[in-house]
């Protein structure tokens, strides 16, 4: 199959994506949060969590710039980062929104932080669109389990305001999880050996992005697994059900992974593929989630 | 089956070309996120010994795994199964 062809299957996805996002999935952080159901009480980690993610959807534009260049010639994947990027900007709101609404955090302190994040620049962790859109399929979908836990934690502590917010986050989080993995799945017809490769790769590279970047990270990373995810809950939540969809098993990733090792000096045929991709193909912008 | 010096020798081996660098002093007692491995990078490692000894971990069994002698007790559960 050409790159045309895979183009043409790409942008079918991102169609699909979009008309459902249309009819099914769009939301007005102003209007679509019940506010008048914030609980002033919620506990110090709750409003930590939502601090963080805000902080982390700020480098929105950073992800965007970014991320767009690597695939503006695969139509479908820059229409989706256009998209991707609408959708990620609510989550930024309605956090920043529920902080100083709910009295928690002054718009002052919210400004103040965001200057802060601004001195640091987020830089894509992998260098290929196709590496890209893997990551963004364990990112995607460890932020989906992430707001869900905060979802249901929110509601045990009776704020019907943030409730709403992480579960249309999740809503969002977890579509963007589909596609990524729709697309990987295509790109695993068209060259499975090499879509492998890279997913090892990924797998060996893997960490959450903005760790570097957000202030106090280490704290609130430590108020993060408490309150929803560690280890061995990625494993189970994020990264085995996601090589399970993708139809990818472990001894093929090992294989992979060895192959790659052996002759990292010399790789001719990879190093064309890289370009290939770098140049023609497809990926996705990817951001910062905890 | 390899007895558990071998074992420890195997991951002392696995470990060391996955995290390209020289990994050794591994005892049961062992901590494998202490070796600085983090956990997919112990998938990578546990899947490269699976191959060599001929034996199939299922995924849900790599969760929870904390010491090496977790993963040696594993391990031979898998091999005798």
């Amino acid at each position: 199959m050409g790159d045309s062809r895979l183009a043409e299957k790409v942008y079918r996805a991102y169609a699909t994506f979009f008309d459902q996002a249309e009819a099914e999935r769009r939301w007005n952080p102003y209007r679509d949060v019940p506010w008048g159901e914030i609980n002033r009480e919620v506990s110090d980690d709750l409003i930590l969590v939502a601090e963080t993610f805000c902080a982390v959807e700020s480098y929105l534009p950073d992800y965007v710039a970014k991320g767009i260049n690597l695939v503006r010639k695969s139509f479908g994947q820059a229409w989706f980062a256009a998209n991707w990027a609408y959708e990620e900007s609510k989550h930024s709101i309605a956090l920043q929104e529920y902080l100083v609404r709910s009295g928690r955090r002054t718009e002052e302190q919210m400004f103040d932080l965001q200057d802060r994040l601004k001195e640091l620049e987020w830089k894509l962790p992998f260098e290929t669109a196709r590496q890209m859109t893997i990551y963004g399929c364990f990112q995607e979908m460890a932020t989906f389990y992430i707001y869900v836990r905060q979802e249901a934690r929110a509601q045990t502590e009776g704020d019907g305001a943030l409730r709403t917010i992480f579960r249309l986050n999740a809503r969002d989080e977890i579509a963007h999880t589909h596609f990524y993995e729709d697309v990987v799945k295509l790109l695993l017809e068209e060259d499975r050996a090499g879509t492998l490769a890279d997913i090892a790769l990924v797998t060996r590279g893997f960490r959450m992005p903005a760790a570097d970047l957000v202030p106090e990270y280490d704290e609130r990373v430590a108020v993060m697994r408490e309150a929803g995810i560690d280890r061995d809950t990625f494993l189970q939540k994020v990264y085995f059900p996601v090589l399970k969809y993708l139809g990818v098993t472990r001894r093929e990733l090992v294989e992979a992974a060895e192959a790659d090792r052996k002759p990292r000096t010399a790789q001719p045929y990879r190093t064309g593929e890289i370009e290939t991709w770098r140049t023609t193909t497809l990926g996705s912008p990817r951001r910062g989630k905890t | 089956m390899k007895n558990r010096s071998e074992l420890i020798a195997l991951f002392e081996r696995k470990a060391t070309e996955v995290a390209e660098r020289e990994i050794k002093g591994v005892d049961e007692s062992t901590v494998m996120s202490a070796l600085g491995i983090d956990s997919l990078g112990m998938l990578e490692l546990v899947g490269t010994m699976e191959k060599e000894l001929g034996i199939h971990i299922p995924d849900d069994q790599l969760v929870g795994l904390t010491t090496i002698k977790d993963l040696i007790e594993l391990i031979e559960e898998r091999a005798a199964a």
